[in-house]
Parts: C-alpha cells; structure tokens; sequence
C-alpha cells in the first residue's frame, strides 16, 4: 500500500511540476505584480495594495472596454449558436452533399484569427466600398468598420463565420448520438417538425448546449486576434467625455496597457478579467447542468 | 534599503553568470589578444551590409574582430538584452531607440562627448549634456509633394512656407481635381483601426512639439510634460491640422492603412502625401517615376521652412566591457572614414547623421532629406519624450474623433488640453 502511494506520486509529480511552473506559480506572481508598481524592467518594485485596481474603475477606456465585451459576448453566444445549430440540423438532415457542407462550414475555423481579421478587413474597407461606390448605395459607401456603432456587430459576425462551424460538429455529434428511434416514433405519433426539435432534440442534447454556450462565452471574453487585425481597436468614439477607441475589448486593452510598460496596471486589468470571467462561466454552467437530462 | 538588496541580489546573480560563463567558455590563452567586438542590434533591413562593414573593418584591423549579432524582425529586443546581460554577455555595442531605453540600460552607457564624430552631428543622443548615442540613421519628413501635379497645378512648392498658402494651394487642387486626375489634394491617416495613429497623433502632432522651433528647443514639450499646453500655438496647429482633414482622401483618412495612404500617392491620386523618408522603397516598388519633393508642414501664420529630422535609434558603448574603445574606434571608423560612408549610404541604404558625408542616397525623399540637414535650419521631432502609449492609447483616439468630426475644432483642442493635463499621471 505504502508503495503504491509512492508509485502514484512518482508518476503524477511531472504533471504537477509542469502544471505548478506554468500555471499555478505564474498565477500567484500574477497577483503579485498586480498589487505593485512593477513597469516590467525595473528591479525597483513597490507594494501599493489595491490602488491599481482602484483605478481601474474610474478609467473611461477601462470601463468602457469591459462593457463592450460583456456586450460583444451576449451577442456572440446568441449568434453562434443560434446559427451553429441551424447549420448542425442541415447537415444531419437527408440533404444530398451533406458531408460536403460539413466540411465546408467547418474550413473558416481552420483559418487562423490574424489572417481571417486581415481578410474580412479588406472586404469591409474595400471591397463593399468599392461596390457601394460603383452602384451608387449610400450605406455601403463608408466602411461598416469606421462606425463605432456598427463595429462590435461586425466582429461578432465574423466572429461567427469562423466559429460557427467548430461549434457546429458538437451539436451534430449530441444530435447523432440521439437513438432514432425516438425521434422516429415521434413521428409516427405525428408531432410535427419544430415540435419534435424543440420537445425531443433539443432537451436530449441539453449537454451539448452546456459545452457550447461555455465554450462561446469564454472565447469571446477572451477575444484578442481577431480585434486586433480586423478593427485593432478603431474607430474612435466619446464615453465618458473621454476619446477612447470603439471596439477595443478587454484583452486588447491589457495588451495596449502592458505594451506601453505599464505592466502592474496591466496585471491587475487581467486578475479583473480573469475573476469576471469566471464568475460568469460558473453561473453559466450551472444554469444549464439543471436543464440537462438523462436517457 | 529595498532598492539596494534588489540591486545586490541581481549583482551577484550577474557576477555567478560571469563567473560562470568565464570559467567554462576561455579560450587558449594566444587569442586573449586579439579583442573582439560584440555588437547588438535589431534592423534586419541591413543586416548583410552591416555583417560585410563588419568583416573588412575586421580584416583591415588586425587584432581586432567585430562580430554582429542581429535580432529578427519584430522580436522583443529588449527582453532579448535583458537575457544577455543576466548571463554575464552584455554586448559591446547596442541599441538603443530613445530615452526609455536609456533610463532602462544607463548603467551600461558610455560617455561618447570626446569622440570625433560629435561635432559633424545635430542628432547625437544627449543626456544631461552628456553625448551617449551615435546616431544610426536620419530620418526625417515634410509634406511630400508631386512635383508634376503641382507644375500642372501653377502651384510653386517653394512658396508653400505659410498655413495661409497651404489653404490656396488646396482650394485651388480642389477645384482642379477633374483636370489633374486627382481624388483628392492630400494622402493623410488619422485612423485607429488602420493602425495610423502615428501619422497624425505622433509625426503631425510632432509639429506642434518642435516646429518653428530651434533644433534642440524643447520648451513646448517641456511644457506639456508638466501639463501644460500652448493654447495660442496649438490653436494655429489645430487650423493646420483641420486644413490636411479636410483636404485629404476621407476614406484613407478614416479607414485607410499604410498601403492605401502610400499608394494612392504612388498612383498619382493624390499631390501630397503626409509621410517620411521611410516610404522611398515602397515608391519605387510601386514604380513611381514622377519627381518629388518635401515642403514643410507650415503650420504657423509665420514663415516655416524646415523639416522634422529625427534618428530613430542609437548605438551606445557598454561602459563596463573591456573592449569598450576597441567599440568607440569601430563607431568613429563608419562615421569618419570613405569606406564607412560607403557603406552606410550605398551598401545599408540610410541617410547618415553626418554633415561630411557626400555620398547620395538612391531615393528621392532620402535626397531631399539630407540636402535639409546640410542646409540646417530644420526642426526636432520629441515625440519620443513623452511617456509610453501617450500616443498611441491617448492621442490617437483624439486625432481619429476630430477627423471623424472635422469641424469641432473647440471640442479637439478642449480634448488636447485635458489629455496634456494629464500627462503628469501617466
């Protein structure tokens, strides 16, 4: 018995020596540094307490950043999954080319966040503008991109295109491991088709719904590559009485902060991410583990 | 009390890697002789000519090797430093790109005010009357002009010296567009998401900070570090500014990035364009063979007629390296001698900091801006003076939100003194 506890230990310490010296220590000098005045160089560190983060929160750019990705990420996991679970019943329905399609909704999320961002920049920037000019439409004529009320939409639309499709395989994999006997025999009782999604598909899968409404909340809190290259923060807007920048979310906020060697501001804008996000995320799980429901 | 065992603790820790480094890594004793120049630096663009500079200065100076490491693009030079002197291998010779990177790395820095090449430079880096930069390059910039567009025009670019001339020789422009081809007089960016932020907020705004202004005047944007701003001047800067808005191609204004700003210039589109030296490479690739000159961002109701010259980084001596003169005479040596003349200007393709130097840059801009420096009576650029991310966090989005809304020249002005105000917390 004595043994084997050493055995165990032996074999779980390489996971538990990477796991603390990447994640663990790093988290705690994480907090640290977000109680000091630490500018990333100097060897000249003060403790100041909480006054980094007392100062967060009367910081236009700051408040205005964290209100925009609350509201970036509501969109998202509405637009994700509402169109990732269209998708996942056209490609499980008996619609020729179905494999085709799946494949194909799926490419976009093999594109990587920075190339995509460059990509539909030109569309927006150039191309619809071109077209717009060439036809003479008014709305198209100037950039969706250069509105700052229009610019958090746009990015959750690309958003979408890239995402939809990796979201969509799980649904489609919760909607094949539904028996079809179930689903036949609602038939031959005569529910109809929105009925049977809504009273037999949807509740069977709830499981599924609980991976991608966290996986979408998380990624689009989390959102940088994208934001960078598609709109890198632009344009710029009034809030506060303060000029700050339209579609700069949280994360690229704390990389323009910690970019500009003010890193302990920096540290503590990301401990406020990180707590948000998860106080989110937890509350998100648990409302849909209570909805889930065993065969 | 902190400070000192902070600074103890990295001190050991440096003399252990030495000691470390040293112990294991001495050569035969016959090559402790020989000295040999470690140099650091970060512009890939002309690593090969530096490598070969580097070789013949080696082969021509017996006893002495000069070895340059360069760092790739866009990797963090800094971080990179740090690393090398944490193991005890600080370079002999390094980078440094402003007074940020001074303060970091003082304690390495040495004092370079007896070397020749001093006074044949405006753009030495100079701490507390101290010289302890020699200067990489020049660059520099005005408002570039087509001088072909302009001539249709029956616009002089030498009368261009005034905001009240540029205002004419716009309007007219304007009114000629059909005629000349154009879309638009001037090729400006003030766009966040663009990612040209520092055209207007950083080298435009530079006119503000320096213009008009001895080579060395810092008064104005001492002023602001201490919060203050210069409400008349500005004021005059601010109509300047308003008069390139209004002027420039509004798509590229807002949305435009690097390659839509220089390339509706190289098309001929536009008859200026708010740029440096920097472009001359992308201009002749894109084939540009129409002549060009620089006017000067004249932005005062007085004469201005210099441009804004400014070196983008320096090269230190590590104070602390045995080697440290063997490094001072390799620097003397490209600054004072045909064969290091020859390869700053034909061979790396920069524009010198030094007066002596003959020799003619292939670009256009580049000519334009080292026949200035000969001439003097040019400006200082001190954008580098401010603190980190003023520009790009805080003046950028100001610069964008008065280009989208052109004529609230109050609120823009209203919006600067604030932010200047400010930049004593930062």
């Amino acid at each position: 018995m004595r043994r084997h506890r050493l055995v165990n230990v032996l074999f779980v310490a390489p996971c538990v020596f990477a796991f603390a010296m990447n994640i663990i220590i790093p988290f705690g000098f994480g907090l640290y540094y977000s109680m000091t005045d630490w500018n990333g160089v100097s060897s000249d560190i003060h403790f100041v307490g909480l006054a980094n983060f007392a100062g967060l929160f009367s910081s236009p750019d700051f408040i205005y950043s964290f209100i925009i990705t609350v509201a970036y990420t509501a969109i998202n996991i509405v637009l994700v999954n509402a169109v990732s679970f269209g998708l996942s019943l056209i490609v499980t329905s008996r619609i020729r080319g179905r494999n085709f399609l799946r494949a194909g909704f799926f490419i976009p999320y093999l594109i990587g966040g920075i190339v995509l961002g460059y990509i539909w920049q030109f569309i927006f920037n150039n191309a619809l503008v071109a077209v717009g000019k060439s036809l003479s439409i008014a709305a198209l004529q100037a950039s969706f991109l250069s509105k700052p009320g229009t610019v958090i939409w746009i990015m959750s639309i690309v958003n979408t295109w890239q995402y939809a499709g990796y979201i969509m395989l799980i649904y489609v994999a919760a909607i094949q491991g539904i028996p079809a006997s179930l689903m036949e025999a609602a038939e031959v009782d005569g529910a109809s088709y929105p009925t049977r999604i809504f009273k037999i598909l949807v509740p069977m899968m709830a499981n599924a719904f609980t991976i991608s409404l966290f996986l979408t909340l998380t990624t689009s809190f989390k959102q940088f590559d994208m934001n960078l290259t598609l709109t890198n923060g632009g344009p710029a807007t009034r809030f506060m009485d303060t000029p700050i920048k339209a579609s700069q979310l949280l994360a690229m906020n704390i990389f323009s902060t910690a970019t500009a060697n003010r890193m302990a501001e920096a540290q503590a804008k990301a401990v406020v991410l990180f707590v948000a996000l998860v106080v989110v995320a937890l509350l998100q799980v648990a409302a849909n583990k209570k909805k889930e429901v065993e065969l | 009390m902190r400070r000192s065992f902070a600074r103890i603790v990295s001190i050991a820790a440096a003399l252990v890697c030495i000691a470390a480094v040293v112990s294991c890594s001495k050569p035969a004793p016959e090559q402790a002789k020989d000295v040999e120049v470690n140099m650091f630096q970060l512009k890939v663009e002309i690593k090969d000519a530096l490598d070969g500079y580097a070789a013949s200065y080696s082969a021509a100076h017996p006893g002495v090797t000069v070895k340059v490491e360069t760092l790739g693009g866009g990797q963090d030079f800094g971080g990179a430093m740090k690393a090398k002197a944490q193991a005890g291998q600080m370079p002999d010779i390094f980078v440094i790109e402003g007074l940020g990177g001074y303060n970091v790395w003082k304690d390495y820095i040495a004092d370079l005010s007896g070397e020749p090449w001093v006074k044949d430079t405006d753009l030495a880096m100079k701490v507390d009357g101290k010289i302890v930069g020699f200067p990489v390059a020049i660059e520099g910039y005005g408002l570039a002009y087509n001088a072909d567009i302009l001539a249709k025009a029956g616009i002089d670019p030498a009368t261009l010296t005034t905001r009240a001339a540029y205002e004419k020789a716009f309007a007219k422009l304007d009114s000629m567009k059909k005629e000349l081809g154009i879309s638009a007089p001037v090729s400006m960016a003030a766009s966040v998401a663009g990612g040209m932020w520092w055209v207007a907020a950083q080298h435009n705004l530079a006119c503000y900070w320096g213009g008009g202004l001895a080579f060395d005047d810092t008064s104005v944007i001492d002023k602001a570090l201490k919060g203050e701003l210069d409400e008349a001047r500005f004021t005059q800067y601010a109509k300047y500014l308003q008069l390139l808005y209004k002027y420039a191609d509004q798509n590229i204004l807002l949305n435009g990035s690097y390659d839509d700003q220089v390339g509706a210039f190289a098309q001929g589109k536009t008859a200026f364009l708010h740029q440096g030296n920097w472009v001359d490479p992308n201009l002749k690739q894109l084939g540009v063979t129409f002549p060009i000159g620089y006017a000067p961002h004249a932005f005062l109701d007085t004469e201005e007629k210099g441009l804004y010259l400014f070196a983008p980084s320096w090269y230190c001596v590590n104070s602390k390296s045995p080697n440290a003169e063997a490094a001072k005479a390799f620097l003397t040596a490209m600054a004072t001698t045909p064969e290091g003349h020859d390869y700053m200007v034909n061979k790396a393709g920069m524009i010198p900091a030094f007066k002596s130097v003959t020799l003619k840059p292939a670009g256009q801009l580049s000519q334009a801006l080292m026949a200035a420096n000969a001439k003097g009576g040019n400006y200082g650029v001190f954008f580098g003076m401010l603190p980190d991310g003023a520009g790009q966090n805080v003046f950028g989005p100001i610069f964008d939100l008065f280009a989208q809304n052109q004529n609230d020249l109050p609120r823009f002005i209203s919006d600067m003194k604030k932010a200047v105000a400010n930049i004593p917390n930062m």
